[in-house]
């Protein structure tokens, strides 16, 4: 999937109540959130109401958002992640069909699919990978994370630090081509 | 905060997170507008998180799309004058609902309670009915028990192989009286039944004496209304006899008054 570069036009829209570009909006980050989503919550019908419900959020407080200050996509995030923390601590009892200790533990069993990594993180060492998936898809805090790895929180950093050094030694290059493609399609 | 701060701690990773506490995260901040080295750094960080999470996307499903265009509309219609309202529609419907839940829980529990507790109060006053009739029973047990043993006792006490029943029948002065005296010689008891004697007025008494070789010895007062009434046993005694004497007996038999008299 590719990474939009710039969503300038579509966030001026969504300011000014277009509905459409919400949904442009959707279209682009929903699957980049639903994975993020997905494995915090780790049931899909909890899942795909916390992604409604962020979207919901994206749609009502889209003026709070400083482009200044960062990516839509992290900003997105933030909100995705908070959304899905609520919902784990406090799971809707209307909604809520299963074992309710299953919530208890976000260390739980998940189907594979949904907690297996992709991309460049299979290519770091296990202990890289792991600090990347607590902290970024697990939604767990570096404070949390890691007392869950068993290790100081300033060695815990450094696997953190040390992982994304390694994953930018990997990215620029697949990045120079993506650029090149969006510049040749940009004109045409 | 400096820059040297913010990547030496980590802190980077941690604000773009969102998990610094407000006033880190305003400083980060801040520091970052002003240091357009730092802003790079964080920028390509944040390139490569969202590359990352493109790289692990999984595809929602297709319903999520058409339920939040539903819950969007439902959002208009319940904002269309107030575009700010933070609390969604479904989440309102699902408190109220939640609330009707909670509510009828309540009103079950409060009914359940009132049910019980009248319950209770029942049971208490039964167990007082119960208490009040068991003791009432004992008591009366305890009664039959004590006449049964008292009526025995007398029915052994005349119904006795050793007991010489005699009957003294009143003399002219008193023809209606009758009195029946049970002498035991080997327990040396009497016991007299004297519920034949005429009655007398407040002011006398009965009293039984025993003639032993011419002199009466009492043997005790005997009041008309009683029907045993245990008196001294006299040795040697000849003769029984009754007289009427002042109230409370007296020493000397009044002789003018004796009403009945048998011998031994």
């Amino acid at each position: 999937m590719a990474t939009p570069l710039n969503d300038t036009p579509l966030i001026t829209q969504l300011r000014q109540g277009d509905k459409q570009a919400l949904f442009g909006l959707y279209d682009k980050y929903s699957g980049a959130l639903y994975g993020v989503i997905i494995r915090i919550c780790k049931r899909e019908d909890m899942a795909k109401d916390v992604l409604q419900e962020s979207f919901l959020k994206i749609w009502r407080k889209i003026d709070q958002y400083d482009a200044s200050k960062g990516k839509f996509y992290t900003w997105a995030y933030r909100i995705a992640k908070n959304t899905a923390l609520n919902a784990v601590r406090n799971p809707d009892p209307l909604i809520q069909t299963d074992d309710l200790s299953v919530y208890d533990d976000r260390r739980t069993e998940v189907p594979k699919d949904y907690t297996e990594l992709n991309g460049m993180l299979k290519q770091l060492e296990p202990h890289h990978q792991r600090a990347i998936e607590l902290v970024y898809f697990e939604g767990f805090t570096h404070r949390e994370a890691h007392k869950e790895m068993k290790v100081p929180l300033g060695t815990f950093k450094s696997y953190v630090r040390q992982a994304l050094l390694k994953l930018r030694e990997q990215y620029p290059e697949e990045l120079m081509l993506l650029l090149l493609y969006v510049e040749l399609i940009g004109h045409g | 905060m400096d820059r040297k701060k913010i990547l030496q701690d980590g802190l980077l990773e941690e604000y773009l997170l969102g998990e610094l506490a407000v006033e880190q995260e305003t400083a980060v901040s801040r520091v970052l507008q002003s240091d357009a080295e730092l802003m790079a750094q964080f920028r390509a960080m944040e390139a490569d998180f969202e590359r990352m999470a493109f790289e692990n996307a999984i595809t929602p499903p297709s319903e999520v799309r058409k339920s939040l265009e539903a819950a969007m509309l439902q959002d208009e219609v319940g904002s269309s004058k107030v575009r700010s309202l933070d609390v969604p529609q479904r989440k309102n419907s699902a408190l109220l609902m939640r609330l009707m839940v909670a509510a009828s829980l309540a009103a079950i529990f409060a009914l359940s309670s009132f049910w019980l507790y009248t319950k209770w109060q029942d049971s208490e006053k039964n167990l007082q009915v119960l208490q009040q009739q068991t003791t009432g029973l004992q008591n009366r047990l305890a009664d039959i028990e004590k006449n049964y043993r008292e009526t025995n006792s007398r029915y052994q006490s005349i119904n006795n192989p050793n007991v010489v029943p005699l009957l003294l029948v009143g003399n002219a002065k008193s023809p209606d009286s009758r009195a029946i005296a049970y002498v035991n010689h080997q327990t040396k008891e009497v016991v007299v039944n004297a519920k034949g004697l005429a009655p007398l007025d407040a002011d006398h008494t009965y009293q039984m004496w025993a003639d032993v070789e011419g002199e009466m010895i009492s043997m005790g007062l005997v009041s008309s209304n009683q029907e045993y009434v245990a008196l001294a046993y006299i040795d040697k005694a000849e003769s029984l006899n009754i007289t009427i004497e002042p109230a409370g007996g007296n020493d000397h038999p009044t002789v003018e008054r004796l009403i009945s008299n048998v011998s031994l």
